[in-house]
């Protein structure tokens, strides 16, 4: 049992750390409705609040939303194309370089994005050289880049669901006459399921929310939401951005629910996602 | 069946094997080439950027402050993170995932957002300046961009999400029987925390803590906006040496630095979880 002083300073240090972790999301979405006219008035609480910024929102920022939703999924689809046969290999299979073999699909995870950010832009200088062909700056080049940092996520989940799965599923699948597609089709997939889509949408967030990469693959009109952002905020912003971040708070809180629906959050939590990282 | 799930596994890992090799080779081999300046490297392998990096006192002091505010930010997230993985791996209801559920959407927020609300937060009319002013606890609105401190508060908000969902994933794996037993035997509840979860959680503690530490060297973005220029660490330097002074040798090199160091912070965590697990087993 837990004494009364305990519970009291157990309340009071996790108030304090929950206040401090969702202080700024909450000052965005407040601050978003700012009343005036003029952005350096922007405050928490606005003093009078009105949705005006929400219908002032620039199309630049949409257009950049739309190109971040569209590099996420591909590039979230692309990386489970990757990864479900990589950890199904891995995980059923029995040889000695295993463990340098899980080295390499975890490895992305271990290089700080800054640094494969820096490491694609060379690669695609190099490949410019040679071939002239510019991949900075275009959608593959952008592509390649997230199937990079995603991929880790989905195999990561997968692996730990695949890693519970209980084999006699399958043999009563092949005596009673199933062949190996339809035994991986009807019963394999199915199972790891769950652990397709909490690795999905950790793979789909990553990538929806990276900067270091992605700042190294932009190109004048052709930059993800985040790094709009990012410059946003180096030089001066006006409340419409905050608009735009909240729609983006919400859209994130919405993916959440989604999950919650389909696979529970106890699986989205189970199956690793944290650790992943 | 062995060959068969081998397979499998041919074709995703050479996919796999030619983006990490190749993006990691080219840039690597860069970084031994003389850098001439805008974009133009020299044509044979030297270690001259390696050298430039070690003896300026501008490179070193960076790494420095890099290791610095890495290791502050660290310590201050478990600190802030322990409480909420304890208390919700000890809570039995429903609020328990409605709390976690929380700290999952703060992950998924891109941290330029909330670095936009730590800036208004901190701004000179905002809710903190105000109140410390009126207390009289300071003479004028104190700005977090461009300080250490300012830095420090970004990368826990990097790290925190992703700490506490660590931590609670350590917590449960001490049942809560253990701390019933030590108080039936007499124990407080100081003295359970003291023998029981502590020691339990601790090489979870140092793991975890040398993940975040790991995460907080290479962070790019929260350093890069509040540090405002004015305090470097070694990401935002790489970034910068390839945006602003376009030296991309010079740039992969100290990328390179940066790998280095947090592959071998890996490493040496994968030690400490080895002689932790031993020890432990002996404690056992």
């Amino acid at each position: 049992m837990q004494t009364w002083t305990e519970k009291v300073i157990l309340f009071v240090w996790c108030g304090f750390s929950y206040v401090f972790l969702l202080s700024p999301m909450v000052v965005v979405m407040g601050a978003s409705l700012h009343g005036g006219e003029f952005s350096a008035a922007i405050k928490f609480p606005p003093d009078e609040p009105s949705f005006q910024w929400y219908s002032k929102i620039p199309t630049e920022q949409f257009e950049a939303l739309a190109l971040s939703l569209l590099v996420a999924a591909v590039a979230t689809f692309i990386a489970a194309l990757i990864a479900i046969p990589a950890a199904l290999g891995l995980v059923r299979s029995n040889f000695k370089l295993k463990f340098a073999i899980t080295s390499v699909f975890r490895a992305p995870l271990q290089i700080p994005a800054i640094v494969s950010g820096i490491a694609f832009l060379q690669l695609y200088y190099l490949i410019f050289d040679t071939s002239g062909l510019m991949l900075a700056g275009t959608i593959p080049g952008m592509l390649l880049g997230h199937v990079f940092i995603a991929t880790p996520f989905l195999f990561g989940t997968i692996v730990a669901v695949l890693q519970r799965f209980d084999h006699r599923l399958e043999e009563a699948s092949y005596s009673l006459g199933a062949g190996r597609w339809r035994t991986l089709y009807r019963v394999t997939l199915p199972t790891i399921m769950p652990g397709i889509y909490s690795g999905g949408l950790y793979a789909f967030m990553v990538s929806f929310a990276d900067v270091p990469m992605s700042i190294f693959l932009t190109a004048p009109g052709f930059v993800t939401y985040p790094v709009e952002l990012f410059y946003a905020m180096e030089n001066d912003f006006d409340p419409s951005i905050l608009a735009s971040s909240s729609i983006v708070i919400v859209f994130c809180l919405a993916m959440l629910l989604v999950v919650q629906k389909v696979v529970g959050l106890e699986t989205l939590l189970r199956s690793g996602g944290g650790s992943a990282r | 069946m062995e060959n068969r799930w081998i397979a499998y596994l041919i074709p995703p890992f050479i996919v796999t094997l030619l983006l990490v090799a190749g993006s990691q080779f080219v840039f690597i081999q860069n970084s031994f080439y003389q850098d001439l300046g805008l974009g133009r490297t020299g044509t044979d392998l030297t270690l001259v950027n390696y050298l430039k990096f070690f003896t300026d006192s501008f490179y070193l002091k960076t790494f420095w402050i890099t290791i610095k505010v890495s290791a502050i930010a660290a310590l201050l997230t478990l600190f802030l993170g322990f409480p909420i993985a304890y208390v919700v791996a000890r809570m039995k209801s429903k609020l328990a995932m409605f709390l976690l559920a929380g700290i999952v959407v703060s992950t998924f927020v891109t941290i330029v957002i909330k670095v936009f609300g730590l800036i208004i937060i901190f701004s000179a009319d905002g809710v903190i300046n105000k109140t410390l002013l009126n207390l009289g606890l300071i003479e004028r609105a104190y700005s977090i961009i461009g300080t250490q401190e300012g830095v420090v508060v970004g990368l826990m908000h990097f790290t925190i999400g992703f700490s506490v969902l660590l931590l609670y994933s350590v917590v449960v794996t001490v049942p809560p029987s253990l701390e019933y037993a030590a108080q039936i035997h007499g124990a407080s509840r100081l003295r359970v925390y003291q023998r029981v979860i502590i020691p339990l959680c601790a090489p979870g503690f140092v793991v975890g803590g040398l993940m975040i530490f790991n995460m907080c060297m290479g962070a790019f973005t929260s350093a890069a906006l509040l540090g405002g220029g004015r305090v470097l660490t070694l990401p935002v330097l790489v970034q910068r040496t390839v945006m602003m002074e376009v030296k991309y040798s010079t740039a992969a090199s100290i990328a390179f630095v940066l790998l280095v160091s947090v592959i071998l912070i890996n490493l040496f965590s994968l030690i400490a979880i080895r002689r932790l697990r031993s020890a432990r087993l002996v404690v056992a």
